[in-house]
């Protein structure tokens, strides 16, 4: 097939409603021969578990590649100079970040905006915006930023706004914004990093201010907040962004992206946490045993791996460093697997890297 | 299945709290009861442990502790008494590490702390063991006596079994009260020991402790410091780190942070006939306690020119480690350690495709990784048995990518001839490394070694001068004088 077919095909497929099992399973079968075939590490990869075109007969056989891969090799159907765009991944090993190409943001478009519509937005068409993030222009490599840009672009009203300063949050508009907000009693938005969200509790916490955000307002925030100044427990955190915002804890929602996939999952707000996150019909998650590559019972704690059909020029099937668990139609996400530290004195990756950073004593 | 944990001295009617940590393998469950003392109750059992420790331990000989040490040893390397069962029975549990890894790694570490090895221990630091009884001449002229501190607090971390007795026989033999904190990895064997050390020599009854907090407790161990003459710490260097700021002052800290050490072999040690027993020796290394220890190896140094290449000694190893999994599995990994192998031997494997020289050898569900590899960087692996095959021509190769890791360096584990291992040892002394040692040994370092390059008793000790001119200046005072 060609990138062309398979792209059309694509385009189809995230504007239909569902997907059947078959339909999709046929679907990963096609675009894992496609990748396959032109992309030269991952058949190397695949060779390796030796799995060929011949051998994988369902979407679940399509050997799924570690996030990590993304920063050793260049993992692309079409030559990466020719991209459209590529994205950074946020982590780093060793100071180098992995890469995603994409040769044509077509897709990844309107994969995020109509999932975004049908996830966030819902029965509302625009809101205004307000985002606690850099834009694509300050950091055009960010997946995130991208995201961003085009919720606001497509379902932002004129008066949304970024709400970055040089330093960080810029506090005064946000308050402003927020203000408005409460005395127009017009619905408002406010999406952006978890990490931001962190900061800005701090921030409003030492001026002594919280707000009351008008019915319909929501929240969006994505990411972690780990290694901010004070550790946050998840139920915290939304009992927090709630309580701050005066936004009901059901519209808070989180968005759970990774640099390496072309869709984004969603809960259905965060009442109670962990929140069940599932993702579009073109996208399919399975929680396996990292040895094994079996999928675990459900109710039992495993590696989740994402099926994204919308990962076109890349590898369809990813394997996380998260911990998940199966329930009912979507999975709870339990955190990632930190560089595990060694259970007796020998030392673990991270701190070695550290030992050789710091200067010596 | 419940265990009480842990050892207390004689502090009166208290009742005391315990924490109870839960550890499973195939099935079987044991609750682990292991001491957690209020403030109060903590510093009663400090001051009881001073006071018993300089009436009692000060006051006995240098040669009656080894003894008794030896015979509380004895005990436990006796595979019929009751302490060496429990022993074998529950640290598989508490660890996970295989029932009979466990019973010779147990037997051989023990092995160490027998008289004779003691005798080593103690003249190795300090030349003269009557220095711990009384004051010594010495050539210069006056005398001089090493007195231990009064109190010792042992924080322990990590999941190897009975390691603890390092440094906690270092603070018998000195003669110093002992208090040790458990890890919640391995809460078990430290308080085993001091019961079979009670049981052969009541009267030392009051004169240690080894209790259980949660590491990182600030006010606890702020409290607790404060009491303590020395504090031997173990772990990571952030948890080191963060105890030094809780430790004042006037309180010695001795950290022992987390280490990474490595196997270098010659081209001497792969004829066809030696390759074999080699690689035999390199798993061991690598199994023993699945790599947790700051001595496993993580990478394996092979030289080139010998019958057997470097990759195919990477191919012996690799069929090593899998009969040794045969004989002694690997402990049951959990979710995060097995997501972490699986991940590491995948990035290994995705790299090797721009590497043809590269090789990653056994699968995923194999319970071992070997990589081979050529001009690879200096890195540790996952641990878990994974390990990495790296070729090289000359030692004066190797060196420079271990070079900024010098602080955390610890073993070598050498195999070649004996002008090889002169030239090498002196190499890598030079870079860090503190230890050389056999292949097939490198998890069990000898008695009397320096831990990291310090010394076991000279740290803990002071030495107390009479100078020359006291002794002859009080010769004004004598009865006797004319």
């Amino acid at each position: 097939m060609e990138q062309q077919q398979i792209i059309n095909q694509l385009l189809t497929i995230l504007q239909s409603d569902s997907l059947s099992n078959d339909e999709f399973n046929q679907n990963a079968l096609q675009l894992f021969a496609y990748q396959f075939t032109n992309n030269l590490p991952y058949r190397k990869f695949c060779q390796q578990k030796g799995k060929t075109i011949r051998t994988v007969k369902s979407w679940k056989d399509i050997p799924a590649v570690p996030i990590n891969a993304f920063k050793e090799v260049a993992l692309t159907c079409t030559p990466p100079e020719e991209a459209e765009r590529y994205f950074m991944t946020s982590g780093t090993t060793q100071g180098v970040k992995g890469k995603h190409y994409h040769p044509t943001l077509q897709v990844w478009n309107l994969s995020m905006k109509t999932y975004f519509k049908r996830r966030f937005m819902k029965e509302t068409e625009k809101i205004r915006m307000g985002i606690l993030f850099p834009t694509e222009e300050e950091m055009p490599n960010s997946s995130l930023a991208r995201y961003l840009a085009l919720a606001k672009q497509e379902f932002g009203t004129e008066e949304s706004h970024y709400l970055l300063g040089d330093n960080g949050i810029d506090l005064e508009r946000v308050i402003q914004e927020l203000e408005q907000a409460e005395h127009s009693g017009e619905p408002f938005a406010l999406l952006g990093a978890s990490f931001s969200f962190v900061h800005l509790f701090e921030e409003l916490a030492k001026i002594g201010r919280s707000f009351q955000l008008p019915a319909g307002s929501k929240i969006l925030d994505t990411g972690g907040f780990k290694n901010q100044s004070k550790e946050w427990e998840l139920d915290e955190f939304y009992h927090e962004l709630s309580r701050v915002l005066g936004v009901p804890r059901k519209d808070c929602i989180n968005m759970y992206g990774m640099t390496e996939l072309s869709s984004q999952l969603y809960d259905a707000g965060n009442e109670q946490v962990p929140s069940i996150k599932s993702g579009p019909h073109w996208l399919k998650t399975r929680i396996i045993h990292p040895l094994t590559g079996e999928e675990v019972a459900e109710g039992e704690r495993g590696v989740i791996v994402h099926c994204d059909l919308a990962n076109y020029n890349s590898v369809s099937s990813i394997l996380t460093e998260d911990l998940g668990m199966k329930v009912g139609e979507g999975f709870l996400l339990l955190g990632r697997v930190q560089g595990t530290e060694a259970k007796g004195c020998s030392i673990a990756v991270e701190e070695f890297i550290k030992a050789a950073t710091e200067p010596t004593r | 299945m419940r265990e009480r944990v842990g050892y207390l001295p004689d502090i009166g009617e208290e009742i005391i709290e315990t924490k109870i940590l839960t550890f499973t393998r195939k099935g079987e469950v044991l609750e682990v009861e292991a001491p957690l003392l209020t403030m109060k109750q903590m510093q009663l059992v400090t001051e009881k442990v001073k006071t018993a420790s300089s009436e009692v331990l000060k006051n006995m000989s240098i040669t009656e502790i080894i003894s008794i040490i030896d015979t509380a040893i004895e005990v436990l390397l006796d595979r019929h008494s009751t302490y060496r069962k429990k022993a074998e029975m529950l640290l598989p549990i508490v660890t996970g590490y295989d029932k009979e890894m466990i019973r010779l790694g147990l037997t051989s570490f023990l092995k160490k702390f027998r008289k004779h090895e003691l005798q080593r221990f103690v003249v190795e630091d300090l030349g003269n063991p009557l220095l711990l009884d009384d004051f010594q001449p010495r050539v210069k002229r006056g005398y001089s006596k090493a007195v231990g501190p009064e109190l010792i607090l042992h924080v322990w971390a990590g999941n190897v079994p009975a390691l603890p007795l390092w440094s906690l026989i270092s603070g018998l033999l000195v003669k110093s009260g002992n208090i040790g904190k458990v890890s919640s990895a391995e809460p078990l064997f430290a308080g085993l020991f001091a019961q079979v050390l009670v049981e052969v020599a009541p009267q030392l009854k009051d004169c240690l402790a080894v209790v259980w907090w949660k590491g990182g407790d600030e006010a606890r161990e702020k409290e607790i410091f404060r009491y303590s003459d020395v504090v031997v710490g173990y772990g990571s260097n952030t948890s080191l780190e963060s105890m030094s700021r809780r430790i004042p002052v006037t309180t010695r800290f001795l950290p022992f942070g987390h280490k990474v050490s490595f196997g270098v072999i010659s081209n001497a040690a792969l004829d066809s006939r030696k390759a074999l027993t080699t690689a035999h020796h390199a798993a061991f290394d690598i199994i023993q306690f699945d790599q947790q220890g700051c001595y496993s190896p993580h990478i394996f140094y092979v030289r080139k020119g010998g019958n057997v290449t470097p990759a195919e000694f990477a191919q012996y190893l690799a069929q090593e480690l899998e009969s040794y999994q045969k004989r002694y599995p690997r402990r049951t990994l959990t979710l995060e350690e097995m997501t972490a192998a699986v991940h590491w031997r995948n990035q290994e494997e995705v790299t090797s495709f721009s590497n043809p020289a590269k090789q990653v050898f056994g699968q995923t569900d194999h319970h071992w990784t070997v990589v081979y590899e050529e001009g690879a960087a200096f890195s540790p692996t996952c641990s878990n048995r994974t390990v990495k095959v790296i070729a090289f021509d000359e030692i004066e190769d190797i060196l420079p990518s271990m070079l900024p890791y010098r602080k955390i360096l610890q073993s070598a584990g050498i195999a070649a001839a004996p002008k090889e291992l002169f030239r090498w040892a002196e190499k890598f002394g030079n870079i860090g490394v503190t230890r050389i040692t056999a292949l097939g040994k490198m998890t069990s370092p000898e008695a009397g070694w320096h831990h990291d390059g310090g010394f076991n008793l000279l740290d803990l000790v002071q030495m107390v001068d009479i100078e020359h001119s006291a002794e002859e200046y009080a010769e004004y005072f004598a009865a006797y004088v004319d």
